[in-house]
């Protein structure tokens, strides 16, 4: 009786959602274009970053020949939501002399940037937030603003360690983004766009959506490398964690955080080196591409699947890196930068205009392989300045 | 947009004079460095305004505009470096005491 | 649209004048980048985006952080916080003079003719272009700028360094 009651009303409310549905006011559509990708970037790749401090713990686990976290849920699964509900219930201690504001806003402004560098990573055939005709531009103005965060952090605790710390992190992190600009702008150079969305789509085609990519040209692959060595060290993962060696300079810049600043902390620095990962897959390991990805609505559920995919090697690729190398010496790190990724990347520039100009392939193959080369070992010779004894090993007996 | 270049005009003047009074009252020497660089950038901005109200048909004010961001970037730098170097002599940036030529 | 453009006017003054009032000195630079960012959005709604963006990461990016250095490096490594020093007190008689001023220039600026124009078009960034003329009509003041960026980079090295070399 009842439900036949109910039924009756259904067409007197049915008839203007339909009219609703079907043809939307204006700020509907304004306030959906909107919501849309916010909602996506910030449910999709905090979840990533949880999932990442998992797969980081266990991979590090393996690699040392024990077993990560495992007591959590089964294989730990449960894990990040009990290191979240940790820190957040965690007492909030600041330091009496601290400089209260700029001890606040320093997690805050670790954050921003790291959020902001997600909006022009297309992880999809035209699923893009924001289509920026600076796209790489301002991926790279962005995160040079995350810099300000270590300093505030380091200088606001009153805390020689905390400062000395800081000014380390900021001279690394400065130090490193040039040879990795000045990776990217082969790549732009070739594209002819600072868009991510034409860097992603100038290397769709080839065998399988696969032999476009820039990685596998000579200079793509320096590009690659020396990108993703100036990654790691601008989120300040080893092997160039000098910031925040906890056998070194106790924690670095975030020595007197607790509780949920120190999470946002994490939060930044992991969300920074998942956002690089994402430009890197974007501009050199062909972004969305992949076989099967096409316009069309299974070819983008496909193009999303190959960009996770890639990311999540990328990602992959940084842990293991993380595990088995040992940390650069804060002497040997300045001197790596601009002693030799330096050069590698201006050498690279003009790789990228032999290979422009040269049209006839194989020549040009030949050619910005043999420069590349020549260069590397001229590179490598010259700053090799410690001479090591050939090594010998002591065995337990 | 309905915003008449005037009010462009009025909000780069009022910055120019915010970091004139900066640049003159204070005896802080970064302070007057910081005042330096309001300068400069209220007087890009009204390059770029008058780029956007009539010329935008010619590059010439972005290229200005962009010399002149390179510039005022350079000229703090050694503006910086010189007084880190004043600081070691004089134990202090106070510009009130920074009096004499010799040294 | 409009609203915009006084939301951003309000941030960059605000920014502005406690850049110059503040007493602690990482204040003052932290508000300094405020007022960075207030001029970066206004580059954006003038439709220069190149700019908005070159603005960010050089002024953000580089001069305040080497502003921050210049702080940290001549003061006591804990910091100090100075004595507050604007004006001798008299701040009202500049506050009065500004007033007049302003009130004098906006009676000039309003009934002004250019003054009161409105865009005359639409303008557009083209990144392409300003490349283009970065190395063809504009390629002199292109390379003088590389020679005097060099000349900043080693002058300011040098300045800094100084104290070094003699020591030893």
């Amino acid at each position: 009786m009842f439900l036949s009651y109910l039924l009756g009303w259904l067409p007197r409310i049915g008839k203007p959602i339909a009219a609703f549905l079907s043809n939307p006011p204006e700020w509907v559509l304004v306030a959906l274009a909107i919501a849309i990708p916010i909602g996506f970037v910030m449910a999709v790749f905090p979840g990533i970053f949880a999932y990442t401090t998992l797969v980081e713990r266990k991979a590090l686990g393996r690699i040392q020949n024990r077993i990560g976290p495992n007591r959590v849920g089964r294989w730990g699964i449960l894990q990040p939501i009990a290191d979240g509900v940790k820190l957040l219930t965690k007492e909030d201690i600041v330091p009496r002399r601290a400089d209260k504001f700029v001890h606040f806003l320093a997690p805050v402004i670790a954050v921003i940037p790291s959020v902001l560098l997600f909006s022009v990573v297309p992880v999809g055939m035209g699923l893009v937030p924001v289509d920026l005709n600076i796209g790489i531009l301002f991926a790279f103005a962005v995160s040079t603003a995350s810099v300000l965060a270590l300093f505030m952090g380091g200088w606001a605790s009153r805390n020689k360690f905390s400062l000395l710390g800081a000014m380390r992190a900021v001279a690394q992190v400065v130090s490193y983004e040039v040879p990795m600009v000045l990776a990217a702008v082969a790549v732009v150079m070739v594209v002819g766009s600072l868009s991510t969305v034409r860097i992603a789509q100038a290397q769709s085609g080839g065998i399988l959506n696969i032999t476009n990519w820039f990685v596998f040209r000579p200079w793509g692959l320096v590009g690659f490398v020396l990108f993703t060595i100036g990654a790691m060290a601008e989120s300040a993962r080893t092997p160039f964690d000098i910031p925040e060696a906890e056998s070194e300079i106790i924690a670095g810049y975030h020595t007197e955080y607790s509780g949920f600043k120190f999470a946002l902390f994490q939060l930044g620095e992991y969300l920074a080196s998942i956002a690089m990962a994402g430009i890197t897959v974007t501009m050199f390991l062909g972004g969305y591409n992949g076989p099967g990805s096409g316009p069309g609505f299974l070819g983008g559920l496909i193009s999303m699947f190959w960009f996770f995919a890639k990311l999540a090697f990328m990602i992959v690729i940084t842990i293991w890196i993380r595990g088995t190398w040992p940390r650069v010496r804060v002497d040997q790190l300045m001197g790596f930068a601009w002693k030799v990724l330096l050069p590698m990347s201006i050498v690279n520039i003009v790789a990228v205009g032999f290979w422009h100009y040269l049209t006839i392939r194989p020549i040009a193959w030949l050619l910005t392989t043999s420069w590349l080369v020549a260069w590397f070992i001229v590179l490598s010779k010259l700053a090799a300045t410690e001479k090591f004894a050939p090594r010998t090993y002591r065995y337990a007996s | 947009m309905s915003i008449p270049l005037g009010y462009y005009l009025m909000l780069s003047a009022f910055l120019f004079a915010i970091g004139l009074c900066g640049a003159l009252s204070r005896k802080n020497a970064i302070i007057v460095l910081i005042g330096i660089e309001i300068m400069f950038n209220a007087g890009i901005l009204n390059f770029v305004v008058f780029w956007h109200y009539k010329y935008f048909a010619v590059l010439t004010a972005q290229m200005f505009a962009i010399f002149a961001i390179s510039i005022a970037a350079a000229e703090s730098a050694v503006g910086l470096a010189l007084v880190i170097a004043v600081y070691r002599y004089y134990r202090s940036v106070d510009v009130d005491q920074m009096t004499s030529l010799k040294g | 649209m409009d609203t915009i453009f006084w939301i951003l006017s309000i941030i960059t003054i605000i920014g502005a004048v406690m850049a110059i009032t503040l007493r602690n000195l990482i204040h003052c630079v932290l508000s300094l980048i405020l007022f960075f960012l207030g001029i970066a959005g206004h580059y954006f709604l003038l439709r220069a985006d190149f700019l908005g963006a070159v603005q960010v990461l050089i002024y953000i990016g580089a001069v305040a952080v080497l502003m921050l250095f210049a702080i940290m490096l001549t003061r006591h490594v804990t910091g100090d916080e100075g004595p507050r020093e604007v004006l001798g007190g008299k701040w009202w008689a500049g506050m009065g003079t500004a007033v007049i001023i302003a009130g004098l220039l906006w009676a000039i600026i309003r009934k002004d003719q250019i003054a009161q124009a409105l865009p005359a078009g639409v303008a557009k960034t083209s990144v392409a272009e300003i490349g283009k003329a970065l190395v063809g009509d504009w390629v002199v003041p292109f390379e003088a700028m590389a020679v005097l960026l060099t000349a900043a980079l080693i002058g300011a090295v040098v300045i800094a360094l100084e104290e070094v070399i003699r020591k030893r």
